[in-house]
């Protein structure tokens, strides 16, 4: 799978991501380090132990490395998630169907990658 | 070491880390932050190297707002750029980024030639910056320069003509300085900045420009003066100041209007019998004051050709008893303050080094007020002092700790942090290891405490403490100096100090200690020791029934006089074994001399089992010698509070059971009082 097609499988936005990072080659070496970023398994701990303020820093953080590599759609959910829990400090019903929604586009997201 | 300029990246996300660094590493050399207080430990360290910082806003720790607002207190801002990066687009955000005075401000997605653009442009711009202040502080440095030599050059000329080598106006100087800086913190009542100091030593060159004007017959003249040529020599006070007044255009520069006041009033006397106007007291402006006082010192302690030097001691006993006439009683405190120093400082001035002296020292002003600007000499010059203190460090085998107060953090020494097993840079050491588990809490804070209290005057600390290194309890000395900044109102910065193993050397003090209070025959207690303990039980009792034990043997004599002295000392000994093992920890057991030995107790209800189980155990005999003893006991009741009372007490009642046939115990009872022992005859 090229590049490019991942990016068209995963809802990202290759033309974008090109333009500002220059190369394939570059693109490819930070998407494998989008699998080992931390962020989405810190978000995901955060909101089990309700820990409202990390999960905004990790929802945040999740939302900026999407944001770089123009993974549009991940990066659209996660940050849908980060407003939902900005200076938040109740857990409301609100946040499960917006977590939801990132955990599947990070799993869409995980499985392109792979396939590179 | 790399050429390479240093970029600090402040980001909570490897990733965006790792990012940045692939777009600007080929240039640049890449350090990276997890969040701010890691940022400020960096910078710390290495404040002069970062040549800009591109900071993120959310991150945990210490975010991008707060890292700004430290740089802000750190006056680091005004040094180094520092541009935001952040996915937050708000305008909020922006606007208080600014404020805080970031550069400039990059959203994500990071675009490649946007971020390497902007850090580009404002690396060159600071660069700019810092290149046109070192030029400008150049400028300023050969304007001064030009300003000084030029004033030396006429003064020397009235010197030369005056036939003095030169010196004079280079100690009136140094003296004027002096005087000056003693006022200064005496009284603010003149209001002297330091730029009005500056500007009246400077002038003080000028005071006796108006002698070009004197016949050199009279100025030169090696005997006395007549009240004529006298008269005519007073007139070199008005002609200078004329001088001055009539340089064109410049009548309101300070330099000349503070070097006019010299000129003419520097023979002015603080009673109004100086000349040419006859002013009195403040009517003299104080730049003339000081200078009159210097001109006077300086001229008994140099060699003229009608007077041989006076020591610096006898010149100021001279000026005190007012043999040149009055001054102002503020100054003559501050002479009599700084004597000691001006017969050192005059001693080294030479006409080559002063006033290169004199302008390092404006220099350094004008840098300084100047802004942060620091020259590259002076980074490659922190860089080699860097260097040596680390080379230095590691030779010797202290733990050197230097710790700041904001934001709070100790570094250590590589071979310190080594030893202690604890990172080099510690943040917030009150939180950590360093301030929780080395030191015990309490004594951490008592330390900060301490450094805190000092002044910069006084900056040197020195505190034992029991530190726990790795699991040992052990004696450690801190010796450490605070620091302060270098402005006119110092603050207190943080201190730098080293923390001395004196383990072994304290547990042999304590163990000295405790030999003194040891009777050598027997390593019971001595007297003196016995005393201090029980008084201080007595002192403490918290409710608790005391009771005091005196005894010797009844035949102690015999066996020193039919057995001989070492037997005599195998029977202390052996007594004194008896008393160790039958006592409580509690209890104080002790030799008063002799064969008298007392044992002081505390009990609950009655004391006479404890009483009859050591008279029973004494009883008895050793190595066939029979041991009886006699045995007074006196119980402390609430109004005995002290050992003396009840010494005396326990005394009759052994007193009473000697006269009554020996071999018993008693207690001490009222109709005892009366007794006359042989201690109290």
């Amino acid at each position: 799978m090229t590049v490019k097609e991942c990016y068209d499988v995963m809802k990202g936005d290759y033309d974008d991501v090109l333009s500002r990072l220059r190369t394939d080659e570059r693109i490819k070496k930070f998407l494998l380090r989008v699998v080992s970023d931390p962020s989405f398994a810190n978000l995901c701990d955060a909101l089990e132990q309700k820990n409202l303020e990390e999960a905004f820093r990790a929802a945040h953080t999740l939302k900026g490395v999407c944001k770089n590599m123009s993974l549009t759609g991940l990066a659209y959910s996660a940050s849908n998630l980060t407003e939902a829990l900005r200076g938040r400090s109740d857990f409301g019903e609100d946040i499960e169907p917006l977590f939801k929604k990132v955990k599947k586009d990070y799993a869409l997201t995980m499985a392109c990658i792979q396939m590179l | 070491m790399s050429d390479k300029k240093k970029i600090l990246i402040v980001d909570d996300s490897e990733m965006n880390r790792a990012l940045l660094e692939d777009m600007l590493s080929d240039e640049y050399e890449i350090i990276e932050a997890e969040n701010g207080m890691e940022a400020m430990a960096y910078l710390h360290e290495h404040e002069l190297e970062v040549r800009l910082v591109l900071l993120d806003i959310v991150m945990p720790v210490m975010d991008g707002f707060e890292t700004l607002a430290m740089m802000n207190k750190n006056g680091w801002i005004k040094s180094i750029p520092v541009i935001m990066i952040s996915a937050e687009t708000a305008f909020t955000y922006i606007d208080r980024a600014y404020g805080l005075g970031a550069v400039d401000y990059i959203s994500r997605p990071f675009d490649e030639r946007t971020v390497r653009h902007r850090v580009d442009s404002n690396i060159i711009l600071a660069e700019k910056h810092r290149e046109l202040s070192s030029r400008l502080s150049a400028e300023i440095f050969e304007k001064e320069k030009d300003n000084r030599l030029m004033i030396q050059i006429l003064s020397h000329i009235v010197e030369f003509r005056n036939g003095e080598s030169g010196l004079h106006v280079l100690h009136v100087h140094a003296i004027t300085e002096q005087i000056l800086t003693a006022l200064r913190k005496k009284t603010d009542a003149y209001s002297l900045s330091p730029k009005q100091v500056s500007l009246i030593c400077n002038a003080s060159a000028l005071h006796d420009i108006g002698k070009i004007s004197i016949a050199s017959e009279i100025l030169n003249k090696p005997g006395r003066l007549t009240p004529e040529e006298f008269d005519i020599m007073k007139t070199h006070t008005i002609e200078g100041a004329k001088m001055l007044e009539d340089i064109p255009m410049h009548d309101n520069e300070p330099l000349i209007k503070t070097a006019y006041e010299i000129c003419r009033w520097h023979h002015e006397r603080y009673d109004g019998r100086g000349y040419p106007d006859g002013l009195k007291g403040d009517e003299i402006p104080i730049a003339a004051q000081v200078v009159a006082l210097a001109d006077v010192y300086d001229a008994l302690t140099s060699k003229r050709v009608y007077k041989p030097a006076f020591t610096s001691e006898k010149a100021v006993e001279m000026i005190l008893n007012g043999e040149c006439g009055s001054f102002n009683p503020l100054l003559l405190e501050c002479l009599k303050e700084i004597a000691d120093v001006l017969k050192n400082e005059l001693t080294v001035i030479s006409l080559g080094n002063s006033t290169d002296k004199e302008i390092h020292k404006s220099v350094a002003r004008t840098l300084k007020t100047g802004g942060s600007d620091v020259s590259n000499r002076t980074i490659r010059l922190l860089e080699h002092e860097r260097m040596k203190n680390k080379i230095l460090s590691s030779l010797t085998h202290d733990i050197i700790f230097e710790y700041s107060a904001s934001p709070e953090m100790i570094v250590l020494s590589e071979w310190g942090a080594d030893y202690l097993g604890m990172p080099v840079t510690i943040t917030d050491p009150k939180e950590n290891d360093f301030g929780k588990r080395l030191f015990n809490p309490k004594d951490f804070k008592t330390l900060l405490t301490a450094l805190k209290n000092t002044t910069p005057d006084n900056p040197s600390i020195s505190e034992k403490f029991m530190l726990d290194i790795n699991g040992n309890k052990t004696w450690c000395k801190i010796v450490a100096n605070s620091m302060w900044s270098d402005t006119e109102s110092p603050e207190y910065e943080g201190a730098i100090g080293k923390i001395v193993d004196i383990n072994d050397e304290t547990e042999e003090l304590l163990n000295l200690e405790l030999k003194a209070n040891l009777d050598s025959k027997t390593g019971l207690l001595n007297n003196d020791a016995a005393r201090q303990h029980i008084n201080n039980a007595l002192a403490h009792s918290q409710g608790k029934q005391f009771a005091l034990v005196m005894f010797d043997l009844d035949n102690f004599k015999q066996a020193n006089d039919v057995y001989g002295h070492l037997f005599g000392d195998e029977v202390l000994e052996h007594i004194a074994g008896i008393l160790k093992r039958n006592i409580r920890s509690s209890d104080i057991a002790a030799r008063m001399g002799g064969d008298e030995f007392i044992v002081f107790l505390d009990y609950k209800g009655t004391v006479e089992p404890q009483i009859k189980r050591i008279f029973s155990r004494l009883s008895g005999e050793y190595k066939k010698f029979p041991i009886k003893i006699s045995m007074g006991v006196a119980c402390a009741d609430k109004t005995v509070t002290d050992y003396d009372e009840l010494f005396a007490m326990a005394d009759k009642a052994m007193y009473a059971v000697k006269k009554g046939g020996k071999d018993a115990y008693r207690y001490y009872d009222e109709s005892m009082a009366d007794i006359t022992t042989d201690r109290n005859s």
